[in-house]
């Protein structure tokens, strides 16, 4: 691929795009027809992207099939069997029932697989976190005691049980969730967006190496 | 000569499985015998429940159901909480939702809210679907949601749709509730909630929580519920006490557990320190 498809004419598509989005937020308040083409556009690029996903699925996945890497490629095939019966239910269930759901099969999956697992996977968490504060918050100097102290404010806190233990646990965690930690999160906020902005600029400008580098396969 | 490990030494190193057995029975205490402790409500759920209840009858309302099948104990109480509440003040539902698993989701939401029997889907409610494409999205949607959503999710097209009749853009929409597990409440803060001034509240994991704080503070989000025990709050407001409420328990006991197992390893790990040990 020429250096100008790889680089300039992704210059000018990121430059054409910025400008046009700057010009339909700063002079259009009721919308600009160009600007809200192109967010059709990334809508739909971000629809073929959930294609994209799926074919770069199973290449990966492939792959440990067919490397057979060690512990991995049997989870890796099962993997490509779910994949693959959840596409056809789906589709079969599109093309002759107007709908995926519809299809008993695929419904049955989703309801008493995906459901039962996604659940599970994100309860798992609570033994974790659970596990990790019994190992992590040990008050080793002053920032850590004081870390410790607010952690377990915040915890009793949030359970209606703080309250029946000290009537001022909730006061006192209150003051930890809306005013002390609320500067901390401002900072991280406005600089994230300042930080942003200067990216923006500097991907507009040309000047974001790693963005054009990456994009031209440098 | 090496030491004998005392209490306070094994205190600090109580084997991760016996932990986790521990927990697993406690978190089974509420089944046998529930606790039932009060919840308080907390501001930014008592303004969320306010600027709900303010909704007049005929009132369009978007419920943005950005979480999956594995947050519903989280998101689910205060979203079933606020559509009850909502059918109640007379609104008309705009669902739509952004995880692959949506239709569960909006399956789970008509299981429990009662009010479905009742009413009329294409006159109080409809469902559009899934949506991907990021801020882009939710951008456009504020322009025109039939270039999103040409159709509902079973293929109707809007325009056949009584009460999508007169609804397109962000104007005609009375106000946004996004229930999260990540960011999508940020898209609408700064695609809907800035260029149109259209109300946003937030249902929030209790993580996002924190994240949301300056914004609910600053009056850019009318309200939010935090977690499970915001999905309580909700409950106890509207009246109709759920799943949040009980859960509740478990949380008690859980969180108890968990400063108690922090309390044993700091007292091991002073007394070791005390001993001049690390």
């Amino acid at each position: 691929m020429s250096t100008l498809l790889k680089r300039e004419v992704v210059y000018l598509i990121t430059g054409v795009v910025a400008v046009t989005m700057f010009i339909d937020f700063f002079f259009f308040p009721k919308g600009w027809d160009v600007a809200s083409t192109l967010q059709t556009w990334a809508m739909i690029i971000g629809n073929i992207a959930l294609g994209l996903g799926a074919v770069r699925l199973l290449l990966f996945y492939g792959k440990q099939v067919q490397k057979r890497t060690v512990g991995v490629w049997h989870y890796s095939v099962w993997l490509i069997v779910y994949f693959f019966i959840c596409l056809i239910t789906g589709l079969a269930g599109y093309i002759t029932l107007g709908h995926q759901d519809k299809n008993p099969i695929y419904y049955w999956n989703f309801t008493n697989v995906y459901t039962p697992l996604g659940q599970a996977l994100y309860a798992m968490t609570g033994f974790y976190i659970f596990s990790a504060a019994y190992r992590a918050f040990r008050a080793r100097n002053i920032d850590a005691a004081l870390l410790l102290i607010a952690g377990c404010f915040t915890l009793l806190t949030n359970a209606p049980i703080g309250e029946v233990i000290w009537v001022q646990i909730p006061v006192i965690g209150r003051w930890f969730l809306d005013i002390g930690q609320v500067p901390g999160m401002r900072t991280f906020m406005i600089a994230g967006a300042f930080g942003l902005l200067a990216y923006g600029f500097r991907a507009l400008l040309g000047k974001e190496k790693g963005f054009y580098a990456e994009v031209g396969g440098q | 000569m090496t030491k004998q490990e005392t209490i306070l030494d094994k205190m600090q190193k109580i084997d991760r499985r016996i932990l986790y057995w521990v927990l697993f029975i406690g978190l089974m205490i509420p089944f046998v015998s529930p606790l039932g402790l009060p919840v308080a409500v907390t501001p930014s759920t008592v303004d969320l429940y306010k600027e709900l209840t303010k909704v007049k009858t005929g009132e369009v309302i978007i419920i943005n159901l950005a979480f999956g099948v594995s947050a519903w104990s989280e998101c689910l109480p205060a979203t079933v909480a606020s559509t009850k509440l909502l059918f109640k003040q007379g609104a008309k539902i705009i669902f739509l939702g952004v995880h692959y698993d949506v239709d569960l989701t909006w399956a789970k939401i008509k299981d429990q809210v009662p009010a479905f029997k009742t009413l009329t889907y294409g006159k109080n409610y409809v469902y559009l679907g899934f949506y991907t494409g990021g801020e882009a999205t939710v951008a456009r949607l504020a322009t025109s949601i039939r270039t999103v959503f040409p159709t509902d999710a079973d293929k109707k097209s809007l325009d056949e749709i009584e009460m999508m009749k007169n609804v397109n853009v962000a104007k005609d929409i009375k106000l946004v509730l996004s229930s999260d597990t990540g960011d999508w409440c940020d898209y609408y803060i700064r695609q809907w909630r800035v260029p149109y001034g259209t109300p946003v509240g937030e249902i929030g994991i209790a993580m996002l929580g924190s994240s949301y704080m300056p914004h609910y503070q600053a009056g850019i989000l009318f309200g939010m519920t935090v977690g499970v025990r915001g999905g309580a709050e909700l409950e106890k407001l509207i009246g109709e006490l759920g799943e949040a409420t009980v859960t509740m328990d478990s949380i008690n006991i859980s969180h108890v557990m968990a400063i108690v197992a922090i309390g044993l390893a700091n007292l091991g790990y002073a007394a070791t320190v005390k001993r001049g040990g690390k």
